[in-house]
This record gives C-alpha cells, sequence and structure tokens, in this order.
C-alpha cells in the first residue's frame, strides 16, 4: 500500500489540473495585492470581504482538482479512488496553505481580520469545493465535473448570505460580539463537509443493501 | 456512371509528416471502401474531402462545386454527411437534441420540417423508441448510430464515414451495414474501415492507401483477382510467404510469392488487400 | 486544374433550404431553451421572483414613489445575469469540450453564425427579466398609496444588464477557452459590486457601472433627481452590443455588417458614457431647481376642512392621506386648536440630489407643518407628532424647543388615535424605546422626552381615549401654557405624576 502510494506521488502530480490552479492561485493573489498596489487603505469590511474572495477564488480553481480525463480508463484499478483523490488533496494541500499565507501577508495588514478565523473560512470553502468535486464523482459519470463544482459553489457563494438564517451570523464583521461563535459554526460546518467529501470518497460496491434483500425476497439473485 | 467527388494531386503536409502524398481518385454514386492501415492517411483523406481541412496541394470538387472556394464550400457542406472518427457528444442533450442541434448547423431552418427530418432519420437508424433519452445513457452502438443519423440528417448528396463501425458487435454491424448500403443507394458514399468484410459485403469500388498515397484503386473483385495464385495452404509456415497464420484446420495459409507445386487456394479480399500492401513494413495479423 | 476534373460531375440537387438567417434563428431558439432550462438559470429565476414576491408585500411602508420604485428593480436582475453569463460561457465552450468541434466545422453554418445564435438566445431571457421587472413595477404602482412617475429608462436596466452580462459570458468564451474563466469572472465582478456599493458621491466615472442605484437618499420629485437615467440606457445597450459583435468579430465574422456593428455600437456607447457624464454633473437650472425645493417650492396647493395643503404635483394624490391624520389630531386638541387651520407644506432638502442627506430646517412661521416625500410606517407618527407641536407650541420650531410638560399633551395628541398607539411610540422614539429619555423623530428637528415625560405619556395611553380627550379639552388652556410642568400635567389628566422633575436633557 504504501509503494504503491509513493509510486502514484509522481503520476498524480502530473495529471493534475494545473492550469485551472496556477489561474486562480494567480488571480486569487493579485487581487488580494490590490490594495497594496493600488495604495489604498481600505475599512476592515473591506479587507474581510476581500480575504472571504480571494478563499472563494482558491476555492473555485479546487473544484477542478478531482478532474480526471482518464477516468473511464483508470476506474477499474485496484488503487482505490479515495486514495487517488486523498493523493491529490495531500498535494495540493501545502501549496495551497503557502498560497493563503501569500495572500493573507499582502492583504494590508492593518485592517485584516483575525487570520485564525478568516483562515477557518477559507478552509471551510475549499472544503466545500473539494467536497463538492467528491460529490459529482461520485454521483455522476463525469469524467470532468469541474465547471459543474465552481457554478455550484459560485451559487453557493451569492445565495447563502442571502438565504442563511440571521442568527447563524456566518458572515459577521470583526467588530461584531458574534464573531466568534460564529466561528465555532464555521469549524463545525468544516468538519461536517469534510465528513461528507469523505464519505463521497470510495466507490460503492452494489446498489445498496436493502434493494439486495428486496432481489432476494423477490427470489432475483442476491 | 459519371464521377460525383474528383480530386486529383491532393497533397497534405503536418510538419514533416506527409499524411496524404499526391492523392487523386474519382467517387461514383454507390459505396466506395477505404482500406489501409493505422496511419496510411485514411482519415486526413476523409477530412480534407469533408472540407475539415484545405489541402497543401491538389483540388477536388464535390456533387459540381469547387471546396476551394468560400461559395463552393458552403455549397459541398449543404450537401455533405461527416461521421468523423471519433464523434464527440453532448451526454447532456437527448438523441433527437442532438440531431436536431446538427440539422441546425445544416441550415434546415423550418422547424417542422427539420424535425420530421430528424425523427425520420432517428427512425431509419433504429433510434426511435429511445430518441427522448439523454445521450449519457445511450450504449456504445447506440451512440455511433446518434452519430450515423446526424451524418444522415439533412439528406446528404455524398457521405463520408470514418471507422462507423468500431466497437459495433456483430449483429449491430451488421445492422450498419444494411444501414450503409440503403445510404448508397442514389448518394456516393466513402466508407473509411479495417474491415475487409465490410467492403466485401458493401462496396462497389474499393480504394487501398498506404503512407498517404493511392496503392489500389478498383473493384473489391479486381482486389481478390490480385490475390489469385498466390495463395496457398501448407503444412508448415512457409518461410517465403509475406504474410502466414495457422487456419483453424491445423494448416498454414500462405500469402506471397508461391513455391512452385504449392497448394494454391482461392483468395480472399484480405489476401488481395495484403498483397495490395507489399513492401510496406505493416504488422500483419488474422 | 487538372484532366480528372474535366469530366463534368454531376451536380446533385440538395433539399430546398432557407437562407443562413433562419437557421440562425433556429439556433438560437434551441440554445434559449437550453439557458431557460439549465440549472443556474432557473434557481436564479426562482431566487429573483421569490425576492420580487417578498419584498414588494411591505416595500415602502406600502406608499411607494414611483421615480424611487424604478431604481430599485435594477440591483436583483443582476443574480440571474450571473447565472446567465456562466450558462452562456459553457454553451459557448460546449463543443469544444466535447469534442464535437471538428465536426461541427465541417457543417454548414459557420463558427460566427453560431456565436451570432448564441447571443442572441439572451434575449428571451432578458425578456423574462423585463416581464419581472414590469411585474414588480406594476405592482407598486397599483398599492393605493403609490404616487410619482416611472422611468422606462431606469427600468430598461434590469434586462439590459442580463444581456451584457449573458454577451460578456460568450465573449469570454470566445477569448479564453477554459471552464475556469467566467467563475472567476464573476468572482471578480461580485468584488466590484460589493466595492462599489459603498456609499459615496456618483460622479461621472461612477456611472460607468452598469446599473448606479442611489437608494440611500431622499426621495425627490421626478424632475429634480438628476439622474441621467436615458443616456445611460443608450450607454448600456451601446455596451452590449459592442460586446456581442466584438464576441462574433472573434469567432470569424469579419463581415462588412461586423465589422461596421463594432463600430457603430462603439460610437453609441461612447455617445452614451459621455453625455451621461455630463449628466451626472447637475446643471445650473437643475441646482436652482433643487434650492428652490426647499425655499419656496412651486406647489400645488389644495383646501381640506378649512386647512390648506401643498404639495409638489406628483404628492397631490397622497394630501387626503395627510388630511387625514391632521383632522384626528385636530379633533382631539382643545380651545382654539380644535379648529385652528394649519398649512401643510411639503419640503424636500434636495440641494445635493440623491446624495444629500440633510434634515429639513423646522418652518418658523405659526401654524405651518412640514411634510416629507416619504409616507407610511414610521412617517406617520412622525407627521402627526409635527403636527400636534404646531397645535400645542405654535410653531414647529417652537415645538423643537419644547421642555415641559406641554410635551405630554403633543404626545398624547400625536399617539392616542393611531391604531396601537403605544407601538407607534416606540416608533417615532429614534431608539424605539417605550421608557426612558429619548429623541422623538418629526419631518423636521427632533424633538425630545424626558424620563418622567415617557412615563406620563405611557401611563395616559393605557387609559382609555375619550376620558383622557375629555380632560385635554377641559384644560387645554393650561395644559398648553408654557412652562406648565409635567407633574401638573399628570395631575391635570388624571395619572401619576413622574417620580423625577423635569429636566430637559438637551
Amino acid at each position: 500500500m504504501r509503494e504503491v502510494t509513493r509510486a502514484l506521488v509522481g503520476p498524480v502530480w502530473r495529471t493534475m489540473p494545473w492550469r485551472a490552479l496556477a489561474a486562480a492561485g494567480v488571480l486569487g493573489l493579485l487581487t488580494a495585492a490590490v490594495p497594496a498596489v493600488a495604495g489604498a487603505e481600505p475599512d476592515p469590511w473591506q479587507t474581510l470581504l476581500l480575504l472571504r474572495g480571494v478563499a472563494l477564488i482558491g476555492a473555485l480553481g479546487l473544484g477542478f482538482l478531482l478532474d480526471d480525463p482518464a477516468r473511464h480508463l483508470t476506474a477499474p484499478v485496484p488503487a482505490r479512488r479515495l486514495l487517488r483523490q486523498a493523493l491529490r488533496v495531500g498535494l495540493v494541500a501545502p501549496l495551497a496553505a503557502l498560497w493563503w499565507t501569500a495572500a493573507l501577508l499582502l492583504a494590508p495588514s492593518a485592517s485584516r481580520p483575525p487570520a485564525g478565523d478568516i483562515t477557518l473560512e477559507a478552509v471551510v470553502v475549499g472544503v466545500l469545493a473539494l467536497a463538492g468535486a467528491a460529490l459529482a464523482v461520485r454521483l455522476t459519470d463525469e469524467a470532468r465535473p469541474g465547471p459543474f463544482v465552481a457554478a455550484f459553489l459560485l451559487l453557493t457563494a451569492v445565495l447563502a448570505p442571502l438565504l442563511a438564517p440571521e442568527d447563524w451570523a456566518l458572515f459577521v464583521q470583526p467588530d461584531d460580539p458574534r464573531w466568534s461563535t460564529a466561528h465555532d459554526r464555521w469549524a463545525v460546518l468544516a468538519v461536517v463537509v469534510a465528513a461528507a467529501g469523505v464519505l463521497c470518497g470510495p466507490e460503492p460496491v452494489g446498489r445498496g443493501r436493502r434493494r439486495a434483500a428486496k432481489a432476494r425476497r423477490a427470489g432475483g439473485p442476491p | 456512371m459519371p464521377p460525383t467527388v474528383s480530386a486529383s494531386g491532393l497533397s497534405l503536409h503536418y510538419g514533416r509528416t506527409r499524411a496524404l502524398d499526391d492523392v487523386s481518385l474519382r467517387l461514383a454514386p454507390g459505396v466506395t471502401g477505404l482500406l489501409g492501415p493505422n496511419g496510411a492517411g485514411k482519415t486526413t483523406l476523409l477530412r480534407v474531402l469533408a472540407t475539415a481541412v484545405p489541402p497543401d496541394r491538389g483540388a477536388f470538387t464535390a456533387l459540381g462545386h469547387d471546396p476551394g472556394t468560400p461559395q463552393g464550400r458552403q455549397e459541398v457542406r449543404r450537401r455533405l454527411g461527416y461521421l468523423p472518427q471519433t464523434p464527440g457528444f453532448h451526454p447532456d442533450f437527448t438523441a433527437f437534441e442532438f440531431v436536431d442541434y446538427v440539422a441546425i448547423l445544416k441550415e434546415l431552418a423550418d422547424r417542422g420540417d427539420r424535425h420530421r427530418e430528424v425523427r425520420r432519420v432517428l427512425e431509419e437508424v433504429g433510434l426511435g423508441d429511445v430518441r427522448g433519452r439523454r445521450i449519457r445513457k445511450l450504449s456504445g452502438g447506440m451512440r455511433q448510430r446518434v452519430a450515423l443519423a446526424a451524418a444522415l440528417v439533412g439528406d446528404p448528396g455524398f457521405l463520408v464515414l470514418d471507422e462507423p463501425t468500431v466497437g459495433l458487435d456483430p449483429e449491430q454491424r451488421m445492422r450498419f451495414r444494411e444501414l450503409i448500403a440503403g445510404a448508397g443507394e442514389g448518394r456516393t458514399v466513402l466508407l473509411s474501415t479495417h474491415q475487409t468484410e465490410d467492403v466485401a459485403m458493401l462496396c462497389h469500388r474499393v480504394i487501398v492507401m498506404a503512407e498517404g498515397a493511392v496503392r489500389f484503386d478498383g473493384t473489391p473483385a479486381e482486389l481478390t483477382a490480385r490475390a489469385t495464385g498466390r495463395v496457398w495452404s501448407s503444412t508448415e509456415r512457409d518461410p517465403g510467404a509475406k504474410a502466414g497464420w495457422r487456419t483453424g484446420t491445423g494448416s498454414f495459409r500462405n500469402v506471397g510469392d508461391p513455391p512452385a507445386g504449392a497448394d494454391l487456394v482461392d483468395p480472399t479480399l484480405e489476401d488481395g488487400y495484403l498483397l495490395a500492401l507489399d513492401g510496406i513494413g505493416t504488422e500483419v495479423t488474422a | 486544374m487538372s484532366a480528372v476534373l474535366e469530366e463534368t460531375p454531376v451536380p446533385v440537387s440538395a433539399p430546398v433550404r432557407d437562407g443562413g438567417t433562419r437557421a440562425v434563428l433556429a439556433l438560437a431558439r434551441f440554445e434559449a431553451r437550453r439557458l431557460l432550462t439549465s440549472v443556474p438559470v432557473v434557481l436564479a429565476f426562482a431566487v429573483y421572483v421569490a425576492w420580487i414576491v417578498w419584498h414588494t408585500q411591505n416595500s415602502w411602508d406600502g406608499y411607494p414613489a414611483l421615480q424611487d420604485v424604478d431604481r430599485e428593480t435594477q440591483t436583483m436582475p443582476t443574480l440571474v445575469g450571473l447565472a446567465v453569463l456562466v450558462y452562456a460561457n459553457s454553451a459557448v465552450l460546449r463543443s469544444g469540450r466535447r469534442g464535437t468541434e471538428s465536426h461541427f466545422a465541417t457543417l454548414v453554418m459557420p463558427p460566427w453564425r453560431r456565436t451570432v445564435a448564441h447571443v442572441l438566445s439572451l434575449v428571451p431571457a432578458a425578456l423574462l427579466i423585463a416581464v419581472c421587472v414590469a411585474g414588480q413595477f406594476a405592482r407598486e404602482a397599483f398599492k393605493p398609496g403609490a404616487v410619482g412617475h416611472g422611468s422606462p429608462a431606469e427600468l430598461a436596466v434590469g434586462p439590459l444588464c442580463v444581456l451584457l452580462f449573458g454577451a460578456a459570458g460568450v465573449l469570454l468564451g470566445r477569448v479564453v477557452r477554459s471552464a475556469l474563466a467566467a467563475p472567476l469572472l464573476v468572482v471578480l465582478l461580485l468584488f466590484t459590486a460589493a466595492f462599489s456599493a459603498a456609499p459615496g458621491v456618483t460622479d461621472a466615472t461612477s456611472w460607468l457601472a452598469p446599473f448606479v442605484v442611489e437608494q440611500s437618499g431622499p426621495t425627490l420629485p421626478s424632475d429634480l433627481l438628476g439622474r441621467p437615467a436615458a443616456w445611460h440606457a443608450l450607454y448600456l445597450a451601446g455596451v452590449v452590443l459592442c460586446v456581442a459583435f466584438a464576441a462574433v468579430l472573434l469567432a470569424g465574422g469579419r463581415t462588412m455588417t461586423v465589422r461596421a456593428g463594432v463600430v457603430l455600437s462603439l460610437a453609441l456607447a461612447v455617445t452614451g458614457g459621455v453625455l451621461q457624464a455630463g449628466g451626472a454633473e447637475a446643471s445650473p437650472e437643475l441646482t436652482a431647481a433643487r434650492e428652490r425645493a426647499l425655499v419656496r417650492p412651486e406647489l400645488t396647493c389644495v383646501q381640506r376642512d378649512g386647512s390648506t395643503y401643498c404639495a409638489f404635483p406628483e404628492w397631490e394624490p397622497r394630501i387626503d392621506t395627510w388630511a387625514r391624520t391632521v383632522d384626528e389630531v385636530r379633533s382631539l386638541a382643545g380651545g382654539s386648536a380644535h379648529e385652528r387651520p394649519l398649512v401643510v407644506r411639503q419640503r424636500v432638502d434636495a440641494t445635493f440630489g440623491l446624495a444629500g442627506d440633510a434634515a429639513v430646517p423646522p418652518s418658523t412661521e405659526a401654524d405651518r407643518v412640514t411634510v416629507g416625500t416619504v409616507w407610511g410606517g414610521n412617517r406617520v407618527p412622525e407627521f402627526s407628532s409635527a403636527v400636534a407641536a404646531v397645535l400645542v407650541a405654535g410653531s414647529e420650531e417652537a415645538g423643537g424647543e419644547l421642555c415641559d410638560g406641554r410635551m405630554v399633551t403633543l404626545m398624547w395628541l400625536s399617539l392616542s388615535w393611531q391604531d396601537d398607539p403605544m407601538n407607534a411610540l416606540s416608533r417615532v422614539r429614534l431608539d424605539d424605546s417605550v421608557a426612558g429619555s429619548a429623541t422623538v423623530l418629526s419631518p423636521t428637528n427632533p424633538m425630545t422626552m424626558t424620563e418622567g415625560q415617557t412615563d406620563v405619556v405611557r401611563h395616559l395611553l393605557e387609559k382609555p381615549l375619550p376620558g383622557t380627550g375629555d380632560r385635554v379639552k377641559a384644560h387645554w388652556a393650561e395644559l398648553t401654557e408654557p412652562g406648565v410642568t409635567t407633574a401638573r400635567a399628570a395631575e391635570l389628566l388624571g395619572v401619576a405624576a413622574p417620580e423625577k422633575a423635569d429636566s430637559c436633557e438637551r
């Protein structure tokens, strides 16, 4: 298992959608650097919005991470899909962390929201993108679900602030007294979304026990 | 019969690779088969004749129009049906929508007429029952038939089919042959294939290509006749044969120049095809 | 030509086909159907329509001014616009992504005509938005309290925005052949929208944005708005056409029509842009008219029950509503105030157009009440308080300086006739409280209630109306005497005196 993983690192590295990731990464950093380049001193709410947007841009790139044009070829190999997907995530994670650190450093420091909390929000958005991609891979036969994931992510990003219940207070400002409780909720969200993503990883073996049982009762083959 | 498609001196280079080398041919109504090993330039020739790529040199006319001019190319495209080697599909579209889409791109503008025509071709390729199903839900053979329907829609006078029977099971292939034979009535059909049986059963003419050039142009019978007296059977593989393989009966079938007193057998189209490729480093398998 | 070609090939007749234009329209229809049934667009429309239904229920407290409503229709179509952008982009990229491009390239319709069809397929979506905008506007316009005029140019902005976003998606698909480009563009657009939404002075450059809402400012008469709406619609139409023609040009449509289209639409956009920039700065005539609106506005005056009501012509239908409030308050007053003719004049500070947010100074003349341009909700108890202040103190200015027991009578007059007096009390106070000291809002300068006055008023409002009404009329002279204490007023009106002595907490 370990050998397989080690041997897979190289090929998986080469099959990753680097262009999408690079495009999102560069655009994200450029966006984060806009205030510094323009010499502006934005308000705290503006910097918060900027960083949330940068996180969304990065997540849009991550939505393409599980795109695999050779999916139909690699489906029946013994190396598990969860392993291959985890490898992709594992390979991109350090780069994503570096990228996010750079984005945080580029953002105007005077008005920057608490780094840990905003990072948590970024993690949730990123994990949401990955979970969306994993779900798309699980539910559809699509080799490249990236565009769907991006559309879903955008829709969520536009609708969530509009439709999320007011008392969840997910999208508050740093000076809001609910900021810290809001980030407890963000943490819960991160765990839930990540768990959902991982659950989508394994390939389904059968059509589920209930159907098999029904088939047995009906006298069909188990 | 007068030709409907005539080409002369077609050449096309991809960098240093000579994909087409001075190809001249004439096609008449009916099905013409195009045989050749992989890399012989069949697909390139079909793409040129389907006006997908212009040739570097040479010219051709199809159905009385010269695709070398923008106006002529449009006229040819109005009468052309093309089934590419790897037809793409839009998996979200239903079979009907996809063929309808192609029909619109063929400028069949009237909605009622177009829908009738799309239903007709889908019926013709045997997909009438599943025309409302999304393409992602269709099997490989059904998809191939969707592609054929897309080629047939609009009643084209010139059909270019690039390996349409690849990946089909024998029954589907039989069905396809019927369809193509039907399409060949009154139309000019150019059919590229690896299957010599397809050619033997369907085509009134056969062209063999290798290394971008035409190696043979004649009737299937003429191609078979080329092997007359050059196929023999023996108990051992004859080292002098250009190709030889053990048949089901245990004896060896050899193609090439027979030694004196060899046990000559009746040739098939495939033997003629192998001999037409004589001198070309092709892998012969059977 | 070679010898082979000299044999006359047999021309084969093709089925009769119509010109390319009809085929383009057929393709546009096909793509439009897919666009309107795609998941993101359907979802966006669902949210948009739900928003309209929900929002128009209580918007403007039931008293909309249509010159504000038309601007309000501009923001939400953006949601649909973004979905259309993403879908139109993916539709343009579809055949490239699915490997059908090489096949379609051999079909009769050239790629640039396909691009024309993609652009045209946006039109039904824009028409649907136009229907929604019209529905939203009509729903406001048919409210009984609606006044004013909408501007067709302002109403056209929503549909034009959707066209613009969709055309941008098509153009993007022709420039960048990546599925990631459109989502990234959407994020950048959201950024721009979020940052430009910050309130600020609108100048010539801010009018280059697809829409300029200016929702926070005062409600003004139509002719004082000073928004270059028509030029902006022209500018938007020019930009839409320019983007669309550019996409067609990039797709290889290098015909004279397309080239001319790019140039002409660019000229249109530049013309609109320049003219709207000129219109964004208030002209001297407009500035003069705005200043007049505050000092000596051109009002239409009518008589109702002896009082005079002067309103901007567009607000004339609302005079009856004001008159009802004035009558209610006056009927509760005693002495001469019961019959005193008032002059209700509408005033608005339009000096800085929609960017202004200055309060209207109180009127110094006796028996004069100021009414604003907004009505319904909190504006009703505010106006009622102003009427009561004039009846009790003589003029608005005097009412603003009240700091004695007269405040009790004033607030009782203002609130007791209303449906839910206690609720009205909380709404008319700045901090929405019903206890403690607070600022009381009015159409002009605010007034102040001390803690003691608040307690007395609250006790009064808890008692039945007729009894207190009789006491007010009986003791009117003393209750409205300058210098009367809150304790004395409470005593006269039959409620417990406050624990603390009067003190105006200015």
